[in-house]
């Protein structure tokens, strides 16, 4: 379909020099983009029934009011227009979780990034023999699925067999037999940051470590000789170099953590407090928890428009370090 | 571009439009009997029941199946279901086509599904002992006078104690009133001050059940009807009281972690911390012996730490929960007569007898006593003459769902909310919740 | 210039800075590998261990029941089957049909290109949980739930837009002089695909399925709303198992392990196409 209906002009290269040529090429180019439009077309229509399909239709959901009665019955559900919307804007719990997930997203990923960093200097100062243990240790927490990792650190910090209490308790003077992780807030969400910068980690160090290496040893070492101290150089050399990287990593850690379930999910087994809810998570429980499918979309709607900027901005990055050519 | 919108418009249509008149929420086709005589030959009917009936009555469902195949030539095929996550699935199975006939759910999460149309009417005569029918199972069946589910099973909570314990904290007796139970509680305390992990009363801080119970004690209430409004009602003197009196006891004697609920209490009790419990009937079992295997339910049973150590009495001036389950045929079946006959041959009094045998409470006062033979259930028998249930309101499964109560109970515990201001907040949301269009 | 004397090149590396430096490596990897420690630890250990207030740091009577446990337990066999399935299915699909765009992509300059590539990035960075919500009820309408192939083909989509972007690097790597070269000595376009551009890419569909199956192996959210308990995978297991009436850590963790150990393999075999292909996008720890 689209490849009939492009005009044949509009792919053709600006011209060059010999008439002749730009006619075959201006037909061999033509059939080229019939034939990258036919290779394309599969991915584009799965991409538009199962991606973009649902997407307009959770737009059109979010105007509804779906509940579990539509849902079992067939019915068409009725239009309430701006309704959702306006109950998610007025609400303080909602603005409420929208500022926890910004707040942990600032926080984890600051966190995440600065370790990732230090630990991809690390790197490069100690013993093959430890950077090799280090690279090993990375790789199977990396590799652990999620799920997996915050089921651990759920045993890791259970109230009344967890290791963690167990070892706290033993440091003298110090009370933590059945210390509840999860009573403050603060320390709860400590958990979770914890499990979200160790398990996020991997990926930031190493590949800050691969980027590390296009920094010319020659370069730090006359920095060196001329006196510059080993801030100074991290400061004018590496990090300018690091620059489009670090962006890179940053822009999608923001993205991945900003969309946080698994952690908090199954740390709070599966029924996250209001403290301890999230956009994806609090939207989840609305629409499957709650039946307010309608209420549910709208959230991820706002979600989804939250997210853009950051999106769009990684997208940028990615066409303006030409990994995108 | 026209063209695109043609081709999305048709992929709406099939995808949309003629399932959108597919479903019926007619309810006025009048109840369906569970007396009729249908030829089920050739037909298999489709049964979800929670994984209780494996584990503790599997025998009781096969003579019931077996005595309705007999009867009817129709075959059963029995799923069981877990209790994580069975709404959603729920949810989504009801969306579709493909339906089972007859489903359990938990007596508190019955309303919604009834008011939303889920599930069939019936004939309430057409059932054993249905006027002698639990009222804490039956409430959540009705709705305008109809009978939408059967009543099934009860569960009712009583106090677990160390026999041990007790003697050696020179308490002689079971308590027997709520003064009692006070003194033993402390008697305890300080036989056992030297364990730091030591619960004299253990009580995990989400457990609303039990919390609840207190509340009622004093004559307080969750939520009452006013007109067509429900008001929430934790903020009465009365359930403040009582609200007051369960974090007094939380307080001091129980070292269970806050944000916990109870599922996990049997088996942290049997650790030996802890002195007394509030639990299911069942519980005591739990925390005297487990599974070798956790996962096989036909694994053998090994003691654990205070096997032989424990006694159940009932909950001296508290209230029990009412907890248990019912059956409904769902509005969707395509046997609805065989299901509902199915459903009769489950709940009559032969199958209840099964179920006493297996230590569960049946679904009728009547039935009550004979339970009370049984050494095992005694306690909770008497505590079920004696239950309450939460408010019988259509979107009651909402206030469990976003645990609320739970919220509310934790915030109170660790002090960020005094008891009326948890309560106001826990009001709050509840009458949103209840009152939600 | 007699630049890399010894003593120029260790000025601001103090021995005492290297030893420190080396410790701190040495906590750090200890730090990141205790949780994993404490998983082993625990599948290792008899119930009674594991409900222990007093844990130990070794098993004291070493057993393998919580691993017997976990595979006995009813559904973690057809778990285990149905994700191989729903992998399988979304893997094969994902490959044949990215490796056409990929193609397009990486070998023709076309009216559009820009845009698609445009659209496979920014696919990858919708959260997908938002789209949870509507996908449920279409495959409800088109009664797909709760079955197999409504979630693999689900995770078709979550896996093609990165399987189109790793594949169009590994066919951007392959040097167009080669396609010139055959298409001089009278290779067709298709012939160029099949004799060299399929052939050359061969690690490359390696790593990008190898990388396909750990995405959609890990998943559990969407099949865990899709699907009832008879039809989900492994990772959907582990969170079903956690809620019964009681934890059973040591059989869970054991389980853990299990459900862990194809994808530790796998993601170690590919880790130097991972570590090449970070910042694609979708490749997430």
């Amino acid at each position: 379909m689209y490849a009939v209906d492009t005009p044949p002009q509009k792919t053709a290269e600006p011209a060059r020099p010999e008439p002749r040529r730009v006619n075959r090429v201006r037909r061999r180019s033509q059939r080229d983009a019939r034939t990258a439009w036919l290779l394309s077309l599969p991915t584009l229509l799965i991409l538009a029934a199962l991606l973009a399909y649902p997407l307009y239709r959770m737009i059109v959901l979010s105007f509804q009011n779906m509940r579990l009665r539509e849902l079992i019955t067939g019915l068409t559900p009725p239009w309430v227009g701006l309704d959702q919307y306006t109950k998610a804007l007025t609400d303080g719990v909602f603005w409420g979780v929208v500022a926890r997930t910004a707040a942990f997203t600032v926080v984890s990923v600051t966190i995440s990034v600065l370790l990732g960093l230090g630990i991809a200097l690390l790197m490069r100062r100690v013993h093959s023999k430890v950077r090799l243990f280090m690279m090993i240790a990375m790789m199977f927490v990396w590799a652990l699925p999620a799920l997996v990792a915050a089921q651990a650190f759920r045993w890791l910090t259970d109230s009344d067999f967890g290791v963690l209490n167990y070892l706290i308790d033993k440091i003298p003077g110090v009370d933590f037999a059945n210390h509840s992780w999860f009573v403050n807030p603060w320390e709860g969400w400590a958990v979770i940051t914890t499990l979200v910068v160790w398990a996020g980690i991997p990926f930031l160090a190493i590949s800050l470590s691969a980027g590390l290496t296009q920094v010319p040893k020659e370069l730090l070492e006359a920095a060196t000789v001329d006196g510059a101290s080993a801030w100074q150089s991290l400061r004018n050399i590496t990090l300018p170099i690091l620059k489009p990287l670090l962006t890179i990593v940053t822009t999608l850690s923001v993205i991945w953590n900003f969309g946080l379930f698994t952690q908090n999910w199954a740390l709070r087994d599966g029924h996250p407090e209001p403290v301890y809810q999230t956009l994806a998570t609090f939207s989840y429980t609305q629409a499957f928890g709650q039946s307010r499918y309608s209420y549910g979309s709208a959230i991820s709607v706002i979600t989804v428009l939250l997210m853009l900027g950051v999106m769009a901005f990684y997208i940028r990055q990615m066409f303006k370090i030409g990994e995108v050519d | 571009m026209k063209r695109k919108i043609a081709v999305a418009a048709a992929l709406a249509a099939t995808l949309f439009g003629a399932a959108a008149c597919g479903g019926s929420s007619d309810s006025d086709e009048g109840a369906t009997s569970a007396n009729a005589t249908v030829d089920g030959k050739g037909k298999t009917l489709k049964v979800w029941l929670m994984v209780d009936a494996e584990t503790a009555w599997k025998g009781v469902v096969e003579d019931a199946t077996k005595r309705f195949t007999e009867a009817t030539g129709a075959q059963v095929n029995v799923e069981y279901q877990q209790w994580a996550n069975h709404l959603t699935k729920l949810d989504a199975t009801l969306a579709g086509t493909d339906v089972p006939d007859v489903v359990e759910l938990g007596n508190t999460e019955f309303s919604k599904y009834v008011f939303n149309g889920g599930f069939a009417e019936l004939n309430k005569g057409d059932f054993e002992n249905s006027d002698t029918w639990l009222t804490g199972l039956a409430g959540a069946c009705e709705l305008d006078g109809k009978t939408y589910c059967v009543p099934y099973y009860a569960g009712a909570r009583v106090l677990i104690y160390r026999t041990d314990l007790f003697k050696a904290a020179g308490i002689a007796d079971a308590p027997k009133t709520y003064a009692d139970f006070l003194s033993a509680a402390d008697k305890l305390q300080t036989a056992n001050a030297k364990d730091k992990k030591f619960s004299a009363f253990y009580m995990p801080g989400q457990y609303w059940y039990a919390a609840m119970s207190w509340v009622k004690s004093k004559g307080g209430e969750i939520a009452t009807k006013d007109g067509d409004k429900w008001v929430g009602q934790l903020s009465s003197p009365a359930s403040q009281q009582g609200l007051q009196e369960w974090v007094d006891v939380t307080k001091k004697y129980s070292k269970a972690d806050v944000t916990k609920n109870e599922n996990e209490q049997a088996g942290i009790f049997a650790q030996g911390s802890g002195g007394m419990f509030y639990g299911n009937g069942w519980e005591q079992g739990t925390a005297e012996e487990v599974r070798k295997d956790p996962n096989d339910p036909t694994s053998e049973l090994v003691p654990t730490k205070i096997k032989g150590k424990l006694a159940a009495a009932p909950m001296p001036e508290i209230p029990s929960f009412l907890g248990g389950s019912n059956l409904g045929v769902t509005q969707k079946s395509a046997n609805k007569e065989l299901a509902a006959q199915w459903i009769k041959a489950f709940t009559d009094s032969k199958s209840m007898e099964g179920l006493i045998k297996a230590n569960a409470l049946p679904n009728s006062t009547a039935l009550l006593d004979k339970a009370a033979e049984n050494p095992a259930i005694k306690n909770p028998a008497l505590a079920a003459k004696s239950s309450w249930f939460p408010p019988n309101a259509e979107k009651w499964a909402d206030v469990e769902k976003a645990s609320i109560l739970q919220t509310m109970l934790t915030d109170i515990l660790t002090g960020k909310k005094t008891v009326a201001d948890g309560a106001k907040w826990a009001d709050e949301q509840i009458n949103a919740t209840l009152n939600e269009a | 210039m007699a630049r890399h004397d010894e003593g120029v090149i260790t000025v601001g590396r103090s021995r005492a800075g290297t030893v420190a430096a080396n410790t701190a490596g040495i906590i750090f990897g200890l730090f990141m590998l205790f949780p994993v420690y404490w998983v082993l630890n625990t599948a290792f250990k008899p119930e009674a261990e594991v409900k222990s207030f007093s844990p130990t740091f070794l098993p004291q009577s070493p057993t393998l029941d919580n691993f017997r446990s976990a595979l006995g337990e009813e559904l973690f066999i057809p778990a285990m089957i149905n994700g191989l399935i729903i992998t399988a299915m979304a893997v094969a699909a994902a490959l044949v049909v990215g490796f056409l765009a990929a193609l397009a992509i990486a070998r023709f300059q076309f009216y559009g290109r820009k845009a698609i590539i445009l659209i496979v990035l920014a696919v990858q960075l919708v959260p997908f949980l938002a789209l949870l919500i509507p996908l449920f009820l279409m495959l409800q309408r088109a009664q797909l739930t709760d079955s197999l192939p409504g979630v693999a083909l689900v995770y078709l989509v979550l896996l093609l837009p990165y399987t189109v972007w790793t594949l169009r690097g590994f066919i951007s790597g392959i040097p167009r002089e080669l396609d010139e070269a055959a298409m001089i000595d009278g290779c067709t376009r298709a012939q160029v695909f099949w004799k060299i551009i399929l052939p050359l890419t061969g690690p490359g569909l390696v790593a990008t399925s190898v990388y396909g199956f750990i995405q959609a192996w890990n998943e559990f959210i969407i099949i865990n709303t899709l699907n009832s308990p008879e039809n989900q995978n492994l990772m959907a297991w582990l969170l079903y198992n956690q809620t019964e009436r009681g934890t059973a850590w040591g059989p869970l963790m054991a389980g853990a392990i299990i459900t862990s150990i194809p994808v530790v393999i796998f993601f170690l075999l590919i880790q130097r196409n991972i570590a090449t292909g970070l910042t694609a996008g979708a490749v997430k720890g």
